[in-house]
């Protein structure tokens, strides 16, 4: 784990802050204008020179935010599809990471390689045959719609880390409660599960952020105004020729603020499920 | 009987608890490729119009007469072209800087998670916002400094240069988290073996830094790669691909043609072609990789 740090160009103090200081404001930046923006009223936005630090802070913008468009609705939205596809991917890429990992299978590398393939499939060039499906079986505009194609957005990333995950576990811990008496479900089911938390809950958290950023299909296939997920909704909030920019803004910060929580808690996790999903595919 | 459903064999196993996988990419991924082709052999519509009719390549005609088809192509060409590189360069940037001895590291670890978190339809709005020709931050920043002023998003190449900046500032902070899992796994008695060897730093990134670190960037850019070919929530949210169709991509004329204009046989073609264009990106990386192995 120790790499070459103290042979880098920046090995002093004051230039590691300063390198710090660097990656910080690149990735802090946008939100922290938006948030700026969020607070300044809608005659001093327009304003030459602009200012930066808002002079008469407001919280308005964030009323309007409410009233202008269903925004709780879009949350709801957004929260019900993202946490549904995560349950969903989690139960689907759980079972498969588990006979991939753990049964005497002849196919298991060919399984795998399916199921991370498909990863590799644009699901853009699949909108159309997707929305016409979604049309047969009467499902636009809910949220199972999008919930089954999310699940195949994160299957491979969540199968892959959950199959490393399942490896880790020593095989003898089921083996001997199985000699206790267990079935082997009930050892999958009392000994696997609880000691594979840690997984599962990375490879939910993975899922949760793919559901929740995707844009295109929840453009297409849920376009009333009441099925909105929270991209969906707050793009819409322009019209061709008026931004509302301030309001946007707050609109936006209602709805970084949860997922930036949720990463900013569980970061440790998050990094080593992306990297494991990333460097193993 | 009973005991049998308890304690099934491997076999039955594997078959039932990979069966929800696959049924799911049955249904999502591979019925519609089927669908997919089918479609674009045919006169099909979204609304009315009576019965689809068998056209047979016509579509195909249609497509590669299609000057938009072309222009969309061209469009998706040149973002990759610079997206991914840009990415890569200032995801190796930040992945160096951040993988420097930090006393607290989840300041840095926090701001490469946070674009990556954020939604791409979200980027696109925030920059939008940044690229604003009068009230924009980019724009006030370039006057403060003596710069001429520049209506981004409203002239052709500039809207181009701003979804560019924007897209590059949104996935390099996953290419760097990529990176710096690689870096990190360099063992540090390599470089103190070169610094007995009286290695240069420049030599020290060249000859050990940059060959251990290649695996990662291979993967990364494979990753980008794929997702700068479908490309769609930035310029969608910047530009609608404005001006004229001067920043549209092939994902955007897609959606325009099935979404909005309802051409189901057409678009699935236009889908057939961004597959191929896909399929031989993908191709060449595997070549690439395989002959490197």
């Amino acid at each position: 784990m120790k790499a070459g740090y103290n042979h880098s160009v920046f090995s002093g103090p004051r230039l590691r802050f300063i390198a710090g200081a660097l990656v910080v404001i690149n990735g802090f930046f946008p939100a922290v204008w938006i948030l700026l923006t969020s607070l300044k009223t809608e005659a001093e936005l327009v304003t030459r020179p602009i200012s930066y630090l808002p002079r008469n802070p407001t919280l308005d913008n964030y009323i309007f935010a409410f009233t202008d468009q269903p925004l709780w609705r879009f949350i709801l939205n957004s929260v019900a599809v993202a946490g549904l596809s995560t349950v969903v991917t989690l139960f689907v890429s759980a079972l498969a990471a588990y006979a991939i990992a753990r049964l005497n299978l002849k196919l298991r590398q060919w399984v795998l390689t399916a199921i991370v393939a498909s990863s590799m499939f644009p699901l853009i060039t699949l909108l159309v045959p997707i929305f016409e499906t979604m049309r047969a079986f009467g499902l636009l505009n809910t949220y199972l719609a999008l919930v089954l194609p999310y699940t195949v957005l994160s299957l491979p990333v969540c199968t892959l880390v959950l199959v490393s995950f399942f490896q880790s576990i020593p095989r003898d811990l089921e083996n001997a409660a199985m000699i206790d008496g267990c079935t082997r479900l009930g050892a999958l089911w009392r000994v696997v599960v609880p000691l594979s938390a840690p997984g599962v809950f990375t490879a939910g958290i993975l899922s949760f952020v793919n559901a929740w950023d995707e844009f295109l299909l929840a453009l297409s296939l849920n376009s009333s105004p009441l099925m909105r997920t929270l991209p969906v909704g707050i793009t819409l909030y322009q019209t061709e020729f008026v931004f509302p920019w301030p309001v946007i803004s707050a609109a936006l910060v209602v709805a970084i603020v949860p997922i930036a929580i949720l990463i900013a808690v569980f970061q440790e996790r998050v990094v080593g499920g992306l990297t494991q999903g990333g460097l193993k595919g | 009987m009973l005991k049998q459903l308890r304690d099934p064999s491997d076999k039955v196993l594997g078959a039932l608890l990979l069966a929800p996988a696959f049924l799911l990419l049955a249904l999502i991924v591979v019925y519609p490729i089927g669908k997919l082709i089918g479609n674009s052999f045919f006169d099909l519509r979204l609304q009315g119009g009576g019965k689809a009719h068998w056209v047979g390549f016509e579509n195909y005609l249609l497509v590669v007469q299609d000057i938009d088809f072309w222009n969309a192509t061209l469009n998706t060409v040149i973002i990759t072209l610079v997206t991914v590189p840009g990415a890569l360069l200032v995801g190796l940037g930040l992945a160096l800087l951040a993988n420097l001895p930090f006393k607290r590291r989840w300041p840095v670890r926090l701001a490469l998670l946070l674009p990556w978190a954020l939604p791409l339809a979200f980027a696109g709005l925030i920059f939008a916002w940044f690229f604003h020709t009068e009230y924009g931050f980019v724009n006030d920043a370039i006057t403060r400094l003596g710069g001429p002023q520049t209506m981004w998003l409203l002239r052709p190449n500039w809207a181009m240069a701003a979804i560019c900046i924007s897209i590059i500032w949104k996935s390099s902070s996953f290419m760097a988290l990529i990176l710096l899992a690689g870096l990190q796994m360099i063992p540090a008695s390599l470089y103190e073996a070169a610094e007995v060897d009286g290695a240069s730093r420049w030599q020290q990134f060249r000859e050990i830094t940059l060959p251990m670190l290649m695996p990662s960037i291979i993967v990364a850019l494979i990753f980008r790669t794929i997702t700068a070919l479908q490309t769609f929530d930035i310029p969608y949210t910047m530009t609608r691909g404005g001006p004229g169709n001067a920043t549209e991509t092939l994902a955007m004329l897609i959606h325009k043609n099935s979404i909005e204009y309802g051409d189901i046989g057409y678009s699935s073609t236009l889908a057939v072609f961004m597959f191929l264009l896909s399929l031989v990106v993908t191709a060449i990386y595997l070549r690439r990789i395989s002959r490197s192995a």
